[in-house]
């Protein structure tokens, strides 16, 4: 990055300007949330568009926080990497909190599995963001189904969001290949909107390493149900 | 590995935390501080939601301090970024200095974006816990919660801590580490930190390697590097500081103790380097923008001195560690730049703001004057200024801190106040007289001033009376006469009352005078009254550690009883 007076002068006006933007966006999506929980498609009829609307929302919001991060470029050392031991438990609680009201309000069920009880050491905030990513992703191609399951595997832990949709078309799969492989230069693969998720997601996922060894991601078709699975693994 | 399968429907506000027992977060007070006014009434709405009734808001940082010096809060939700005024840490910081919180009370820092602070813990004061916008209720609930039972986990530990016995504070972190998994690194940190201060470094450094082995904590590589640094071993404090900058760039605190290893290695231009590039990436720290001037002072960069002088200030303004030091470098730049009349105001206004907070402003200003009078070359008002600093030093036993002390003392021999200047240099020895370093300094302000023979009597002279005042107590403590040596160190602490060796001497013969004739609660309370001092004078000494953890042991109430044995012996000259 630049060093001079002038950058230096932008970076704060752009740093301002995105607080203002997450100002609003929080204040959009929380009235959307209450508005759809004190409400139900009997008894409001625009019930449908209000879902669409908290969907969309937190969509900007992801693609803002996505950009943000990207910005302080994550994966390099300029961005506050964090690491804590954290129970999961704690970070399923957050995950589901975040979506609650959106997959309520489009009528579909979060399935868990995953053990409480495990410690496992990561950015809290980054991985939360993810999850709750892939999972807004989820809710975009799944039926009625989304299922997040969390296991260590041999030394790693395992994070899968899985749906019950038809699977990601090929288009997003080949996204994801791309955006995953060890060396993406740039951002010129980023030919759709989900490439900057994808992208953000594996670069969270290399930031992850632990004795020579850093995180993974991979999309694929099939998992419990058939459908799309984002899987995300850390050392 | 037992995975537990749950289908959430409708997950409703089933955020449940199945472990933890439930907090009554109905009954709490609570304080949300946001410059949006939208972003009170979404938090406001959340807190409603978790049964809250008592909610206060306020839009600025100054509007929270007026709220926080009226009530006593549970819980604080924070904004860091305030608009004009204070910051959300500012904030935070004012509040735990001035006792506004209690320590049960839970801070939650907000912010829209991950910030340096966040994680580097390059703050003093560290909030509970950092959320992120946009904030959920279910997001506020899990961390509300989870910094409850943290805070159910430390309470013990953290009260060991306040009253400054930290062996008990580190043998109730074991206790803790055996049954608490999800605490272990915290209550290991903890503990690494405990040993630190109670002057047991090896022990410290065990921890930190049980932490490493489990993972890579920058934290922990810092731990280790730190004890390097405190153990003479420059160079590889050196190396081991950078090694924690090349994995995280952000690790702030790593910055200043690496700019400390330079000086200890002599090498003040890299020093001032690191310090300037920590400047930039967390610039709104009082105490770096203070050490960054002092070394830039130091090194005769008057820009670089000015700029962080000025900086120091600037954030001072609205933050509870301002500091005089800012006004009386700034005055000095001043002073080089052959503005005396400038350098003046600035002491004048020193001597305003801090006349409160800190009782020796006068003297320090009155030094600051003399230095930059005599650095533009008015040798006349300089020497004036010297005469003032003699007829205050003659007015009061209180003397300033042995830095301030050399640099007295260095300004009144250049103006030809050798009387003071010795006097204030034999105070210097006897206070400190089993500290070789010292001695050296002082003697080479004797060089300097052309007196090396003059210096090198009075050093020898001083030093051996100080050792005697002290053997005597021991003496007279060895051949069972308690009652006299106690008195005698009394006497001793009278004549040389910053002596650490001595203090704890004194101290050492208190506890053991406590424990072989029976508890007295006036004697324990003097005991303590010495060690709080020496623990003032300097931190993190073994000896501090040990004597406070005996001295609460014979206290009547404490359970267990005393330990009987354990009483170490006085340590002669």
């Amino acid at each position: 990055m630049d060093d001079t007076p002038n950058a230096h002068e932008l970076f704060l006006f752009l740093a301002s300007t995105a607080h203002d933007m997450k100002n609003s966006i929080s204040v959009l999506s929380g009235t959307l949330e209450r508005l759809l929980v004190d409400a139900s498609p009997k008894t409001e009829s625009a019930y449908p568009q209000m879902a669409h609307m908290l969907y969309q929302t937190k969509r900007l919001n992801d693609n803002l926080m996505q950009l943000l991060a990207l910005y302080k470029q994550v994966g390099k050392p300029e961005y506050p990497f964090d690491v804590q031991p954290l129970e999961l438990g704690q970070l399923v609680d957050q995950v589901v909190s975040i979506e609650r009201v959106l997959l309520q309000s489009r009528g579909i069920q979060l399935e868990l599995d995953c053990d409480r009880q495990l410690i496992w050491h990561f950015d809290e905030d980054l991985v939360v963001g993810v999850l709750s990513h892939a999972i807004n992703n989820a809710i975009h191609y799944t039926c009625d189904r989304v299922r997040l399951a969390i296991r260590e595997d041999g030394g790693w832990l395992e994070l899968r969001v899985e749906d019950n949709g038809p699977g990601y078309p090929p288009a997003l799969l080949r996204a994801g290949e791309i955006a995953t492989r060890e060396t993406a230069g740039g951002v010129n693969f980023l030919t759709n909107s989900a490439g900057l998720g994808l992208y953000f997601s594996s670069e969270v996922a290399k930031m992850h390493r632990h004795r020579g060894q850093h995180g993974t991601l991979r999309l694929e078709n099939g998992g419990k149900y058939g459908g799309g699975c984002f899987i995300l693994r850390l050392p | 590995m037992s995975a537990t399968t749950q289908a959430v429907a409708t997950p409703l506000l089933s955020v449940t935390p199945a472990s933890i027992d439930q907090v009554d977060w109905a009954d709490k007070h609570y304080l949300v501080v946001d410059d949006f006014v939208g972003v009170r009434q979404l938090l406001r709405e959340s807190l409603r939601s978790l049964g809250a009734k008592n909610i206060d808001q306020a839009s600025s940082g100054g509007e929270a301090m007026a709220l926080l010096a009226r009530i006593r809060y549970d819980v604080v939700l924070c904004d860091y970024n305030l608009g004009d005024g204070k910051n959300g840490q500012q904030v935070l910081e004012e509040a735990r200095v001035r006792n506004l919180v209690n320590p049960s009370t839970v801070w939650l820092m907000v912010s829209a974006e991950k910030s340096v602070e966040s994680v580097m813990g390059a703050a003093e004061h560290q909030p509970d816990a950092y959320l992120i916008k946009p904030i959920t209720e279910g997001v506020l609930l899990t961390r509300l919660n989870r910094v409850w039972h943290k805070k159910q986990v430390f309470r013990m530990i953290d009260q060991a801590c306040a009253e400054k016995d930290y062996l008990r504070a580190a043998r109730l972190c074991d206790d803790q580490i055996a049954v608490d998994k999800v605490h272990e690194l915290e209550l290991l940190r903890m503990k690494a930190r405990l040993m630190e201060k109670s002057g047991q470094p090896t022990r410290a450094r065990e921890v930190y390697e049980r932490v490493l082995e489990q993972r890579e904590y920058q934290w922990a590589r810092a731990g280790l590097a730190k004890i390097r640094l405190a153990n003479g071993e420059f160079e590889q404090a050196r190396q081991a500081f950078q090694g924690v900058i090349a994995e995280n760039r952000y690790y702030i605190e790593a910055y200043d103790q690496l700019a400390l290893s330079y000086q200890n290695m002599g090498k003040f231009e890299e020093a001032g380097a690191i310090l300037e590039r920590a400047a930039k990436l967390s610039p709104n720290s009082v105490m770096r923008q203070r050490s960054l001037g002092n070394l830039a002072l130091k090194l005769g960069n008057m820009p670089m001195a000015e700029k962080a002088f000025r900086k120091c200030i600037a954030i001072g303004e609205y933050s509870i560690m301002k500091t005089p030091d800012a006004y009386l470098g700034l005055a000095r730049v001043y002073g080089q730049k052959n503005d005396p009349k400038e350098a003046l105001r600035l002491l004048l206004v020193a001597q305003r703001e801090f006349a409160h907070d800190h009782p020796d402003i006068q003297l320090r200003t009155k030094i600051t004057e003399g230095l930059v009078y005599h650095e533009s070359g008015d040798y006349r008002r300089a020497r004036k200024a010297g005469d003032d600093l003699e007829a205050m030093l003659k007015a009061t036993l209180e003397r300033p801190d042995v830095p301030t002390c050399l640099e007295l003392a260095t300004l009144l021999f250049a103006v030809g106040v050798k009387e003071a200047a010795i006097e204030l240099l034999r105070y210097v020895i006897r206070n400190n007289h089993d500290n070789p370093l010292l001695l050296d300094e002082v003697q080479q302000i004797f060089d300097k001033a052309r007196m090396p023979e003059e210096g090198m009597a009075m050093i020898r002279a001083s030093k051996k009376e100080a050792a005697d005042l002290m053997n005597q107590g021991v003496l007279l403590w060895k051949t069972g006469k308690l009652g006299e040596a106690v008195a005698w160190m009394r006497d001793a602490r009278k004549a040389v009352p910053n002596n650490q060796r001595i203090l704890f001497n004194a101290a050492q013969i208190m506890v053991s005078c406590l424990q072989q004739q029976g508890y007295d609660a006036v004697l324990a309370a003097e005991a303590y009254e010495i060690l709080h001092h020496v623990d003032h004078l300097l931190p993190g000494q073994q000896r501090f550690a040990q004597l406070m953890e005996q001295l609460a042991q014979l206290q009547p109430a404490a359970d267990g009883g005393g330990t009987g044995a354990g009483a170490g012996v006085p340590a002669v000259a």
